[in-house]
């Protein structure tokens, strides 16, 4: 065992470990404000509005997160209207690539899981709000969200993490976060245990932390649930 | 470490040690198939290459039965370490710090280095004139190790496989690309994709640089002495019956 070569790269690791945290909190940040409002869409009684979605999170979720951003980052370089078109100094940075493809993604997967919580919604609580006569906004703000986002806790905190641990992609295409860093050392140093088990940990520390927070989350708000159920 | 996870590894290794010594009959021989015309699959799906051709050759030589395979840049010398696999031809260039960790067989090429860049674009090849240019390169090669030393103010961009960088020279998201000189010509340049980019700046070689090393070799684990001596005179019998230069002449035209 060779733990040394760890010690001396910790800086790479510490800096691996800053990319990860913003890949992920930046792609789960942007894909939940986009979730939402889909989400409704998803179950609108428009067919107009429904139909794109479902097409959407269809594609996205029935490829590989990998082919995705293979076809983002290598597939659309190869098209000259692309590289000459004013988005191409955007398109060519692995980042913004990488934030495109796991947005897309996450925002599929969150889409499907909001719009099931808005499904188990009980009827009479959409009732009542009718007849309180709130308007269809207020109603979607005040009842239809935080009800949605509340039964969909448990569910959506998988797909954070899920998120979390799929950030290690953004090391096929040059991008060191914690997954690059530690294939980078096994380039350089010729050991393979070492930097692979160090990444590991940094992930499952990361995770740890995600998980406490979702239970922090669902003490909070989802607490009513609890007592319906028990 | 604990005992219980030390028992645990204990039998993991004498299940693994168990499975390999069955297949342990053939000398398994690993290389990179990203990096033609050395090493590449065809679409049939079967290894080509000139490293392949002479790796066989070599071993049929000696009457060694050989199974040469694909296998992954970056698990390639840590695996040859560990035993995984007995002996790695992939234009692996000998240098001082792979000879500490690695044994090799006789150098039977001396790869020049060249850069490749689009048609018509010029480069100052100095510290100061590469700064801020985007390098692709191949993660830890010679050529990483080079560009890492002398351009420290280039962007390096560095790729697990032989040909990304070439994707990214052609996508224009890379300004330069270095490797190995017949790799660019006969792997790249010579395509239809490789139309529009040319070779620039220096030759380079080992003379150059310490990173390119001594020239490209098999490399064999350093306990294995009684392999790298069959090698040596698979590669003596080539070079004594033309075979060798009859290889040279099939890929490169020299």
């Amino acid at each position: 065992m060779n733990w040394d070569i760890i010690v001396e790269n910790l800086g790479l690791y510490a800096a691996g470990a800053k990319l990860t945290l913003l890949l992920t909190v930046v792609s789960l940040a942007l894909s939940f404000f986009i979730a939402v409002p889909l989400a409704l869409a998803r179950n609108s009684p428009s067919p107009l509005l429904r139909y794109p979605v479902f097409v959407y999170t269809l594609i996205f979720r029935g490829t590989p997160l990998l082919v995705q951003l293979f076809l983002i980052y290598f597939g659309l370089a190869q098209f000259e209207l692309v590289r000459t078109s004013i988005v191409w100094p955007w398109l060519s940075s692995p980042l913004v690539c990488v934030l495109i493809a796991f947005v897309m993604n996450t925002t599929a997967y969150s889409t499907e899981i909001f719009a099931g919580g808005l499904r188990h919604i009980p009827f009479g609580e959409v009732e009542a709000a009718r007849a309180y006569g709130m308007s269809p906004l207020t109603r979607a703000r005040r009842i239809l969200i935080p009800a949605m986002l509340t039964r969909s806790l448990p569910l959506y905190g998988n797909e954070t993490i899920m998120m979390l641990q799929a950030t290690s992609l953004a090391s096929t295409v040059t991008l060191l976060e914690i997954t690059g860093v530690a294939r980078n050392i096994t380039l350089t140093y010729y050991v393979q245990f070492e930097p692979y088990a160090t990444a590991a940990m940094i992930y499952l520390v990361f995770t740890f932390i995600l998980v406490g927070l979702f239970q922090l989350v669902e003490r909070r708000w989802a607490g009513y649930l609890e007592h319906r159920v028990g | 470490m604990n005992k219980t996870v030390k028992s645990l590894l204990a039998a993991t290794m004498i299940a693994l040690i168990t499975t390999a010594s069955h297949a342990a009959d053939k000398i398994k021989i690993a290389t990179d198939a990203t990096f033609p015309p050395f090493e590449s699959i065809d679409s049939s799906g079967k290894l080509v290459g000139y490293d392949v051709e002479l790796m066989q050759a070599v071993c049929d030589a000696v009457k060694l039965d050989c199974d040469i395979f694909n296998a992954a840049w970056d698990g390639m010398i840590p695996g040859l370490i560990d035993g995984k696999y007995d002996a790695l031809i992939s234009q692996l260039t000998v240098t001082e710090k792979r000879r500490q960790i690695l044994a090799f067989s006789d150098i039977y090429d001396h790869p020049i280095f060249r850069f490749v860049a689009k048609r018509g674009a010029s480069f100052e090849f100095t510290p100061e004139g590469l700064a801020g240019k985007t390098i692709a390169v191949q993660t830890g090669t010679p050529m990483d190790a080079y560009i890492t030393s002398h351009y420290p103010k280039a962007i390096i961009k560095r790729y697990d496989t032989g040909s990304s960088p070439y994707l990214e020279l052609t996508a224009g998201r890379a300004d330069l690309h270095i490797s190995y000189q017949a790799q660019i010509i006969h792997g790249f340049l010579n395509s239809d994709s490789g139309k529009g980019f040319e070779l620039v700046g220096p030759e380079l070689t080992g003379k150059d640089a310490k990173e390119f090393g001594e020239g490209v070799a098999v490399a064999v684990n350093k306990k294995n002495s009684e392999l790298i001596s069959q090698i040596n005179k698979g590669l003596a019998t080539l070079r004594g019956n033309g075979q060798l230069a009859a290889l040279n002449k099939k890929y490169f035209g020299e």
